[in-house]
């Protein structure tokens, strides 16, 4: 009750729906996903409280997830990564005058495996906070390298191609002055890089300049034709068709969604394959099958809220998204993790009720507004492109007011750019850098505390046993990486260069 | 003359592949960094130094670049990779570059008026008029709502706001 409390508040209620907004218009605007979205408008909820800060960026990043699937179904553009297989039967209903109904099945579904999983949090993530109180550094550390390993394990390039870019995070994350012993490392005699490099930077170079510098305007079209109001009700026959796919995606969304890497592009891909396999007519997928955008929509919203569970509960991003939104959080001086939903719990329940909300408001705003979305989808891409670096500017200088951070933001719009021209992801990089702190920290804290010995790690049962499970994923991954057999990994690889 | 198909070993000429260029970067940066990290103290295992993390890591990353290397025949060749978006993203950054040196001299409305007016008017060709009607209106937009709304202070322009 304290949540709904805080969540109905006019002030939160507002900047929830803003974050909802935004995030729908950040979805469906090609270059610029979630992830940039929200680093761009970070600097906004500084004169926020933390309460209104986290329920608006949460906002942006599940509306975002709303907002994919209007681009995918209408324009076969995914606004944002996770759309890439909605647009396959999306835009093949779409070419048949069915869009209205693919975008009533893609909303409908999404607010259900929402609010599931919203509900799901509610109940898991308290629990699972008061579990992790007994964690010290050596299962901190199990637990980051689980994650970092499941993140490999589960990405759609090669085993190798992410630990490398883990590991380049990680040593961006050693830049600045060392905790421990006050050394500084890396600093190159620039003051500013006393405190490290921020994520902020990183994250909107990577990915917000990044993808600007590798799409040039004449490479976007925005041809698209508004479905009416009328068309927007599905058939009896679609809804029938949607009920099992929304069900399944949910489900298998949530579970994907709590575990480390791209969750809600990962989700979205196995939602597909799972519903082209059980259903009765896998012919009809790629032509324009309900199926096809009930499971993958449901299963990417239901992700998003399944990755907001480690956060919460444990202070570990499970993806770069979650780990901008952790970065807020401490920016405003609420630490995530186990005690939490102790010591903020106006913040922690706050927020979950916020979701509930935000979730009905994505509704009535995703279906009746569609036409007005559309619109914005008309704007040329050489207008937005150069007022999306203006406000990447904006954005991460206003974190520090540093020029220093800006620089920082333009070399790493290179780098994005470079990684993307030799298919890296530049996603565990960002993972890497945000972890690297609390990983060398409980690295060396349980090297202190053994006196030097590994053994600690295996003489503590929970640091042993995540521990052996990170062996055993890597062995699987390094077994499949040596043999070159083709899994699912490359299957999505496939889907998301478009060759599907 | 035509290109030898992919894979062919007539010759047994070694293709350059995309994986040679990345693994082997990465491995002469790491190279580099790692020989900038002598004053680093790895210290001992029970007592971990500051340079500990680094160097650990900095193998790490020699050995996974050389794992990429030596497997790059899997790659594609290097010439495969399209760079028909190089002179975009040279444009792109150049401008961004020299709007962000002169961001704090001579302010945010001057410096990104000039950036987002010669992007639009210069590198995509729009009307002159609507260049700069959007590339004043929104930065100046921008500068009071950061500034007067949100209470963040962008940098001001030298003798006016």
């Amino acid at each position: 009750m304290l949540g709904f409390s805080v969540a109905f508040q006019p002030g939160v209620l507002l900047y929830a729906f803003l974050g909802c907004l935004t995030g729908t218009l950040v979805g469906m605007l090609p270059g610029i996903g979630p992830l940039a979205g929200i680093s761009i408008l970070l600097p906004v909820t500084f004169g926020l409280d933390a309460t209104r800060a986290i329920v608006m960026l949460a906002g942006i990043y599940y509306g975002s997830q709303y907002g994919g699937s209007t681009t995918s179904i209408l324009m076969r553009i995914p606004g944002e990564a996770a759309s890439v297989m909605t647009c396959i039967d999306g835009y093949a209903m779409s070419q048949r005058g069915r869009a209205g109904a693919a975008l009533c099945i893609a909303a409908v579904g999404s607010f259900i495996a929402g609010t599931f999983g919203v509900i799901v949090l509610t109940v898991v993530a308290p629990p699972l906070g008061q579990f992790a109180l007994g964690f010290g550094p050596p299962e901190y550390t199990a637990l980051l390298i689980l994650g970092l390993v499941f993140l490999a394990y589960m990405s759609s390039t090669s085993l190798i191609r992410t630990l490398l870019m883990a590991v380049v995070g990680l040593m961006i994350g050693c830049i600045g002055i060392d905790v421990m012993t006050g050394h500084f490392r890396y600093a190159f005699d620039i003051p500013e890089l006393g405190d490290g490099i921020g994520i902020v930077p990183v994250a909107v170079g990577l990915f917000g300049l990044g993808e600007i510098l590798s799409t040039p305007s004449h490479t976007v079209t925005a041809k698209v034709k508004a479905p009416r109001l009328a068309e927007l009700l599905p058939n009896r026959k679609e809804w029938h068709d949607s009920a099992m796919p929304i069900a399944r995606g949910t489900v298998l969304g949530f579970i994907v969604g709590i575990m480390p890497g791209s969750a809600h592009i990962i989700s979205s891909f196995l939602s597909y394959a799972l519903e082209k396999r059980v259903s009765k007519h896998p012919e009809e997928f790629g032509k324009g099958a309900i199926a096809g955008v009930a499971g993958p929509e449901s299963a990417n919203n239901a992700a998003s809220t399944g990755a907001f569970v480690p956060m919460l509960a444990l202070g570990i991003p499970t993806g770069p998204v979650t780990a901008v939104l952790m970065a807020a959080l401490l920016i405003h001086g609420v630490p995530p993790g186990p005690t939490l939903v102790n010591e903020h719990p106006d913040v922690f329940w706050g927020f979950i009720a916020s979701m509930y909300v935000g979730n009905l408001m994505l509704l009535a705003l995703n279906l009746p507004m569609v036409g007005v979305f559309v619109n914005v989808l008309r704007i040329p891409y050489s207008y937005l492109y150069p007022l999306i670096i203006m406000f990447c500017i904006i954005g991460v200088y206003e974190v520090n007011h540093s020029i220093v951070d800006v620089w920082i933001m333009l070399a790493m719009g290179v780098v994005g750019y470079l990684l993307r021209k030799f298919d890296f992801d530049p996603a565990p990089l960002v993972l890497g850098l945000v972890i690297a702190p609390i990983l060398e920290m409980s690295l060396r804290q349980s090297l202190i505390m053994s006196d030097g010995s590994w053994s600690i790690f295996f003489s503590r049962p929970i640091a042993g046993i995540l521990l052996v499970v990170s062996a055993v994923l890597l062995l699987v991954s390094a077994a499949s990486f040596v043999t070159k057999r083709k899994d699912w990994r490359e299957k999505l690889a496939d889907a998301e260069s478009g060759d599907s | 003359m035509s290109a030898p198909p992919e894979g062919d070993h007539a010759g047994k000429r070694m293709i350059l592949r995309r994986d040679h260029i990345a693994g082997g970067a990465f491995i002469v940066a790491a190279g580099l960094v790692l020989a900038m990290s002598g004053d680093l103290p790895f210290g001992t295992l029970a007592s971990p130094g500051a340079g500990m993390m680094p160097k650990l890591l900095l193998i790490l990353l020699i050995g996974f670049g050389a794992i990429l290397v030596l497997r790059a025949g899997d790659s594609p060749p290097l010439a495969t990779i399209e760079w028909n978006d190089i002179r975009h993203a040279a444009t792109v950054i150049g401008l961004s570059a020299a709007a962000t040196g002169v961001y704090t001299t001579i302010g945010f409305v001057l410096s990104m008026s000039l950036l987002t007016f010669v992007l639009l008017y210069f590198v995509e060709r729009r009307m002159l008029w609507r260049a700069a009607a959007v590339s004043i209106g929104v930065t100046v937009g921008s500068y009071f709502l950061f500034n007067t709304l949100l209470k963040s202070p962008l940098p001001p322009m030298p003798f006016w706001f």
